[in-house]
């Protein structure tokens, strides 16, 4: 990664703590190091993929909370299923729902794996191109199985939410 | 005795070994003339030829070096593979005289043909015989046209053979090939005889194609013993709409073994048809099962039938775009859900309401569900899950659960809003869903009307009904027997290309493998209703989008279009599903019907009342 003037981003690894420092060389000299400042990190992280933003949580303490952080997913999620059909309101239900990371991780990133897989194999449909408010519809289906049975006594039978199963059985692509 | 029964069992055992069928072979043949096992599938081979028969067969057996394997690998073998080009199916019932030329085709140039033996099996049971006409099956779908197996002209020579081989010909009537009803000499003690159904399979006309050249012979086992099984199937529902329960009895009685050699979707099915015709044939009607276990039962079976396939997701999706649409623009709505079960469709939706631009109206459900047998009001936990997550997203919400045996108990005084209505606000709008609820009520006549009459009274915005896309509700039992055999076995066959592969998510291990079988059987469930249960029992009566469309329309409703935004959503849907290459969504006048592959299974249709 590197930020404006002359690129020279050198990670190196501090004793004991893994603290992945970018040394940057800024116009006018002074050095950088990004985990010096949380937002700009959490700006870069938002324009990863989810595999990459998920595994940047191991980085380190710093990026581990700032990927957490549910902007970084909300960008990652809109910039799939486009920006413009998230309204003021969206923001709310979602994270009343679970999160946009949770949304992602049971929804959105197993269907658009399944979908890049179709898509792959160029077959008659139509590139499907997933919504926001299918992927929601997905998702607010699951967080109700969740809710489980409260009040009534009833059968007690828990059973484990599965309406999202289909998305991660493999696709036979024989 | 003991060991007379071994040594038949054996022999049999070796014999029906050979031939690919694993048939299970413990009973000793307790008939002189024709092993009755055997028999049964069709084969007629006398006890006392057994060990003739046997020894043949392995003659064969280490001539063609098969070593063990059924014939069906025969075309692997070199020495066959020219016979897999020009065949000609032989029907090898006379098993003696089969292998008796099989095996001097080997050591000699090939002989005149073998004579098509007559195709009898007995069965113990009343005197005298009987004729099963053939089936009007050949004339149906060519599915089940089958090419008449060629019956070559007899040779005089082998004539004289055979029948002193077999004097046990029966002779079966009309139907039979000619040559062979002319030798039929003693009929032998006895025994009624029922004809297999693979005698309907060469109708008369085989005999024109007598002049057939001398071919080698392959018998193609698994194919012929699925079109067997088929035709087992339509000659059994046949034999029931004619009330001839005796010759259906011993049809149903072959099914299991036909079955047994099939793999995958077809055997399931058959399985199922299997089993509802026999409680059919013998009269077991399943009691409404009212007890709670069943209940319970039932609800498991729809949840894992809503997870395992799309098309209830599908229902689901596309009725909830339809209300969507409906209400835009409206502040407070009710939806009245003529099946709540598990209440899986209205999540969706109360999101989508949270979302539109405009912000949520005010929610009000009315559930209706079916009486419970214990004293859990199950409507109520699902209002109260459901008034949960509308809590969670701040969707102002309330619930209603109305128990109703049938939906025809409803009355529309039961749907209004309680309590004083407010001059000042405005009138709710109304939407009714109805997901595989409506096709129950034509088992009772006048039912359907008055729902729909109740239905307009409340003068919906809109009307949702899904369907199955089939017609098992017309008067000719075969009719309904055959149209439903397509239909679920294209559902069978949906779900064994949709549910592979284990699932990798903690829940279960074989938490897909689950889904299929359950699903399986809640579609098994519906296939016993259509075909073993008549009159009130009988509420599976599925109708075509063609049959509702004319019903809402005398009922005073016109069709909306479902737009194409349900489309786009339903296609994206069924792409994320494993298999997804199956399904097809098509818009059929305005209406979206899911299919697997060219054949349309459900149906969503929106309505709203005609303009008067």
């Amino acid at each position: 990664m590197c930020m404006g003037g002359p690129p020279v981003a050198a990670p190196r690894q501090e004793e004991e703590e893994a603290v992945l420092e970018v040394r940057v060389h800024l116009l006018g000299g002074g050095r950088y190091n990004i985990n010096d400042n949380a937002d700009i990190l959490s700006e870069i992280l938002a324009r990863l993929d989810g595999r990459s933003l998920a595994a940047s949580a191991s980085v380190c303490r710093l990026w581990a909370a700032v990927s957490r952080r549910d902007a970084v997913w909300e960008a990652l999620c809109l910039r799939h299923v486009g920006p413009a059909s998230a309204g003021h309101a969206t923001r709310t239900v979602v994270a009343a729902l679970g999160g946009y990371r949770r949304l992602y991780r049971l929804c959105l990133g197993p269907a658009l794996d399944r979908l890049g897989r179709a898509g792959a194999l160029a077959h008659a449909q139509a590139r499907a191109r997933l919504s926001l408010s299918l992927s929601l519809s997905l998702f607010s289906i699951d967080c109700y199985e969740r809710l489980g049975g409260a009040g009534g006594g009833g059968a007690g039978r828990q059973q484990p939410p599965s309406s999202l199963l289909f998305l991660c059985k493999p696709v036979d692509v024989s | 005795m003991k060991r007379e029964y071994q040594d038949a069992g054996g022999s049999s055992a070796a014999a029906a070994g050979d031939m690919g069928k694993d048939s299970m072979m413990s009973a000793p043949a307790e008939e002189e003339e024709v092993d009755e096992l055997l028999a049964a599938l069709g084969y007629k081979v006398r006890s006392s030829d057994m060990a003739d028969v046997a020894q043949k067969l392995e003659q064969l057996e280490m001539a063609m070096g098969m070593g063990g394997v059924g014939p069906g690998a025969a075309s692997d073998d070199g020495f066959t593979a020219h016979l897999a080009t020009d065949t000609v199916h032989y029907n090898p019932t006379d098993l003696s005289s089969w292998v008796e030329s099989m095996l001097s085709e080997l050591n000699a140039p090939p002989p005149p043909l073998p004579q098509t033996p007559s195709l009898a099996s007995t069965v113990t049971g009343g005197g005298g015989f009987f004729d099963i006409p053939p089936p009007s099956v050949d004339s149906s779908s060519s599915t089940y046209a089958l090419r008449p197996i060629p019956s070559p002209p007899v040779a005089p020579a082998d004539l004289s053979a055979d029948s002193a081989r077999d004097p046990k010909r029966m002779r079966t009537g009309g139907g039979s090939t000619s040559s062979s009803s002319s030798s039929s000499s003693s009929l032998g003690g006895g025994g009624g005889c029922a004809r297999s159904s693979v005698v309907e399979a060469a109708p008369p006309a085989a005999a024109a194609e007598a002049n057939a050249p001398a071919l080698p012979v392959v018998v193609v086992d698994t194919q012929e013993a699925g079109i067997r099984l088929v035709h087992a199937l339509l000659a059994c529902a046949e034999a029931v709409q004619q009330e001839n329960f005796s010759a259906a009895e011993a049809l149903v009685k072959q099914i299991p073994l036909l079955a047994a050699s099939q793999g995958g979707a077809m055997r399931k099915v058959a399985a199922y048809f299997g089993e509802a015709l026999a409680r059919r044939v013998f009269r077991f009607r399943p009691q409404p099962d009212s007890s709670l276990l069943d209940a319970a039962f039932a609800d498991l079976l729809h949840a894992h039938f809503y997870e395992s396939c799309p098309y209830l997701k599908f229902a689901h999706f596309t009725a909830n775009q339809a209300i969507l649409e409906a209400f835009a623009g409206c502040r407070r709505v009710h939806v009245v859900d003529f099946g709540i079960k598990q209440g899986m469709q209205w999540p969706a939706l109360l999101q989508a309401l949270a979302l539109r631009p405009g912000g949520p109206p005010s929610f009000r459900l009315t559930g209706v569900g079916p009486p419970q047998p214990d004293e859990t009001d199950a409507l109520q936990q699902v209002g109260w899950k459901l008034a949960q997550f509308a809590h969670t997203i701040r969707v102002d919400f309330q619930y209603r659960g109305l128990v109703a045996a049938t939906l025809a108990d409803l009355e529309p005084f039961m749907l209004q809003p309680e309590g004083e209505e407010d001059p000042n606000e405005e009138p709710e709008v109304i939407a009714v869903n109805s997901v595989f609820e409506m096709h129950r009520l034509l088992a009772q006549p006048g039912a359907l009307e008055k729902v729909l009459g109740t239905v307009r009274a409340v003068r919906p915005r809109i009307v949702t009904v899904v369907e199955q896309e089939a017609n098992h509700n017309s008067g000719s039992f075969l009719d309904r027997f055959s149209e439903s055999l397509h239909y679920y076995s294209t559902m069978f066959d949906s779900l064994e290309g949709a549910g592979q592969g284990p699932s990798d998510i903690s829940s279960g291990p074989a938490a897909g493998g689950t889904d299929q079988v359950m699903s399986e059987v809640y579609l098994g469930r519906q296939i016993c209703n259509v075909v073993a249960c008549e009159g009130e029992e009988r509420t599976e009566r599925h109708e075509t989008l063609g049959q509702w469309r004319n019903r809402l329309g005398r009922a005073g409703f016109e069709t909306v279009h479902l737009g194409s935004n349900a489309y786009k959503q339903a296609s994206t849907l069924l792409a994320l599903f494993a298999g997804g290459d199956g399904y097809k969504v098509e818009e059929k006048e305005g209406c979206l019907t899911l299919g697997w592959h060219t054949r349309p299974l459900i149906a969503t249709s929106a309505w709203r009342l005609a303009a008067p």
